[in-house]
């Protein structure tokens, strides 16, 4: 028997439909992925499941879990669910623990006050569940003592306390370089065992290609795919799934098709170079004895695992942090509004509450750019002019990113620091946004530092690649050259 | 650690400038310091050359000013506040007398600011916008724009009725109109911090979290909410303390409450400087206190601080 069925679930927003019906089962030991983009209603679908559609938003259809007949469109009675038939893991792991609580109590509770056992017996539960995942030593420690991946372990650990057998990820691999990211599908399909149910909500093509399984593919709220994971994957049907996989940086054209260096031009001064960089945070040594260089209208790739420095090299390069040793060089008469920093959450970098029209005229009366200069730019990066009467939270992931690079661009950059500028976005978006960055930099002869952990992207965008390990010296940095030979 | 050895520097300093503050005045009294002083300790009709000369000599008020600092901070190092100009009594003693009658009332307005602020912040911070909390903020603007004084008086015409003595000392119902007054401006500003730490809490990911993990809204609440509220409404009580003192010094004048701030606006009328300075030193030092304790108990609750 299926543990969990939807029939012809949809969303509404008032007389809106934001989600088409659909239909869908969770067997026992199969996992079921739900892909789409950012807006594609993965997620609403998700919240729909669970009662937890923001206010406003209404679900119709009918939900069986197991037994028992669900109706949607009341979500006052799926509390009760949560923990007991269905477990949620939260998509930051880190900010779901409760910071004044030490790992353990978090997972005891659930045993206590949800499954009911004593608090001696509970804890004693909680630590078998610790012990069962390589944390029997880190009960003790409050979350912030946790690294990443045991938060996240912790986390599966207090979700699935409550007994339930339904697991619902929603965006587990968030900004989580390649290695972290298999070690969550490993650890998702372990929970999900021989007769548990899985569903993972994602965006990350890879993450699904390893949980495997069954798939729908969604997008503008409608299931444009629907199958078995590996078959949509070797021969998808529809467009829109072709492009997705396209755009998987793995299947991104090799970089000189994206541009081409223009010859004979080559060898311009950097215009940032660093010597006998050495940088260390919180007392370890994260960088030793690095030489790079930044030349104009190329782009730096920069890469390695959370937390091995990549940010802070981009803050010494930019002067905002003091290297260990070493020197930085700039090219002489750059002004400091020349070196610009392109952030990873483009939601942060923008006032939230301002119309970002005005926030863009600001930045560029600020750097006497001409009143012409943002609709011109606004082309150039395929934006649509009515985007500018909007708040930043109205606009998608993908456009705000590249309306900061317009806003970086007004300042008239000789080098942008671009920090992971893509990770949040789908793949397709992610592409458009760094083919955009790539042309910009190409076109306007600007240097770029692009950052991400995602090596396939650097490899097929960057002109040159430095790979940092983690701890510095157990890797040492690498610098390949990609105009060698 | 290191907390309380900032604490110790911060005493110190306290003690110093306090110290030499109150020297300074003692010198810069306008006039001969030595006649208003045998002013306020004889009355005006006493003062003679004699006695203002024994009052120069006692207190050493031709010598150079440099030992006769050292000669005060000495004393203050000592614990020897000496004695009050008017009363003639150890300023100590005063002191120890009438800090007992404002620290019960400083409490009593603490506790009563804590039992309307933060239920009511947390109660308005459970849903934002709602209606409970549009009346919280409109409410507790207008309280915390009334200053203290005008509170007292507003209070004291309001029970002109004859429900309660606006004034007097000794029984437990003397106790509830200042510590009201107190509590009043205590309250409408913890509960502002109260609900705005809850409204902040509830969005966070570990408070969803916790209900998915099966527990009620009343378990998520007393088990992650109040917690975590409690850090910044702990931190920002110590420094209501300032607020405190402020308002006990206003309070207590006006209804006659026979405490420290009460002890402290005489002594200045009365040019009682060694008073001045043992009840600033004491509500100097009073206030590192409080920090250091709530300093020790935030960091007993949330770990992210230590190193």
């Amino acid at each position: 028997m299926s543990l969990l069925q939807l029939n012809e679930i949809s969303v509404h927003d008032g007389a809106t439909q934001l989600i088409a019906p659909v239909s869908l089962t969770l067997e026992p030991g199969v996992p079921l992925i739900i892909l789409g983009e950012t807006g594609s209603g993965k997620s609403l679908l998700a919240q729909a499941v669970m009662g937890t559609l923001p206010q406003g938003l209404t679900a119709r259809g009918r939900i069986t879990l197991g037994k028992d007949a669900l109706d949607p469109a009341q979500p006052a009675r799926f509390r009760a669910l949560w923990g007991r038939r269905i477990a949620v893991l939260p998509q930051e792991p880190w900010l779901s623990l409760d910071p004044l609580m030490r790992a353990a109590p978090q997972i005891a509770e659930t045993h206590h006050l949800v499954r009911g056992l004593t608090r001696s017996d509970a804890a004693a539960q909680a630590q078998k569940d610790l012990a069962a995942l390589d944390l029997a030593a880190v009960g003790q420690r409050y979350p912030h003592e946790l690294s990443g991946g045991m938060a996240q372990r912790v986390a599966i650990a207090a979700a699935r306390a409550g007994g339930a057998r339904i697991v619902i990820a929603d965006e587990p691999t968030k900004g989580l370089d390649a290695a972290r990211r298999d070690d969550v599908a490993r650890l998702l399909l372990d929970a999900l065992g021989r007769d548990g149910g899985l569903a993972v909500i994602t965006h990350d093509l890879a993450l699904a290609q390893m949980i495997g399984g069954q798939i729908i593919i969604m997008r503008e709220g409608k299931v444009v795919e629907a199958g078995q994971t590996s078959a949509v994957f070797a021969a998808p049907t529809a467009t829109y799934t072709r492009d997705l996989i396209a755009a998987d940086p793995a299947h991104w054209p090799a970089r000189s098709t994206l541009s081409m260096p223009v010859p004979g031009l080559a060898p311009a001064a950097p215009v940032v170079a660093a010597k006998g960089l050495s940088l260390s945070r919180g007392g370890q040594r994260l960088i030793e004895d690095l030489d790079i260089a930044v030349h104009p209208g190329r782009v730096l790739g920069i890469t390695g695992p959370s937390g091995c420095g990549k940010s802070s090299l981009g803050d010494v390069l930019l002067g905002l942090l003091a290297p260990d040793a070493g020197a930085v060089t700039r090219a002489p008469g750059l002004p400091r509004t020349a070196l610009q920093k392109l952030y990873q959450d483009p939601v942060a970098a923008f006032p939230p509450r301002r119309a970002l029209g005005m926030t863009l005229a600001d930045v560029a009366a600020l750097h006497g750019a001409r009143a012409q200069d943002i609709p011109a730019q606004m082309e150039r990066l395929r934006l649509d002019p009515a985007l500018l009467n909007r708040l930043p939270g109205a606009v998608s992931g993908g456009e705000l990113q590249r309306l900061a690079l317009l806003r970086v661009m007004l300042a008239r950059p000789a080098f942008i620091f671009a920090d992971e500028p893509t990770s949040r976005l789908d793949p397709i978006t992610q592409r458009e946004v760094i083919t955009l960055l790539r042309k910009v930099a190409t076109e306007d002869g600007v240097a770029v530092v692009l950052v991400s952990h995602d090596m396939a992207l650097i490899d097929k965008t960057a002109d040159r690649v430095v790979r940092l390990g983690l701890g510095g010296q157990e890797q040492a940095p690498v610098l390949q050259d990609a105009f060698a030979g | 650690m290191t907390i309380l050895l900032n604490r110790l520097v911060q005493a110190a300093m306290v003690a110093i400038i306090v110290g030499v503050s109150t020297f300074a005045m003692m010198r810069a009294l306008p006039g001969d310091a030595a006649y208003r002083i045998a002013a306020g300790r004889y009355g005006y009709d006493n003062v003679t050359a004699a006695a203002a000369d024994a009052v120069r000599a006692e207190l050493g008020l031709d010598a150079h000013w440099f030992p006769a600092l050292l000669q005060w901070l000495g004393d203050l190092v000592r614990l020897d506040f000496g004695v009050s100009l008017v009363s003639g009594q150890p300023v100590m003693q005063e002191i120890v007398h009438q800090l007992g009658a404002s620290l019960w009332l400083a409490l009593a307005a603490v506790g009563l600011s804590l039992l309307m602020g933060p239920p009511l912040g947390i109660l308005a911070g459970l849903r934002p916008g709602g209606l409970l909390d549009r009346v919280l903020l409109v409410v507790s603007t207008g309280l915390k724009s009334i200053p203290q004084f005008l509170m007292a008086l507003i209070l004291i015409l309001s029970v002109q009725m004859g429900w309660l003595p606006a004034a007097g000392y000794g029984q437990s119902r003397h106790f509830i109109l200042p510590a009201l007054a107190l509590a009043l401006g205590l309250a409408a500003v913890n509960a502002r911090i109260t609900r705005d730490a809850m409204a902040r809490i509830t969005e966070m990911p570990f408070y969803r979290f916790a209900g998915w993990k099966g527990l009620r809204h009343g378990q998520v609440l007393r088990r992650h909410g109040l917690r975590n509220v409690a850090v910044p409404l702990l931190t920002y009580l110590g420094l209501q303390f300032v607020t405190l003192i402020e308002g006990v010094v206003v309070i207590e004048t006006i209804v006659g409450w026979p405490g420290i701030g009460h002890a402290l606006v005489h002594a200045v009328f009365a040019r009682d400087v060694p008073m001045v300075q043992g009840t600033a030193l004491v509500l100097g030092l009073g206030f590192v206190l409080i920090n250091t304790v709530i300093d020790l108990t935030v960091r007993r609750i949330d770990p992210r601080g230590r190193t």
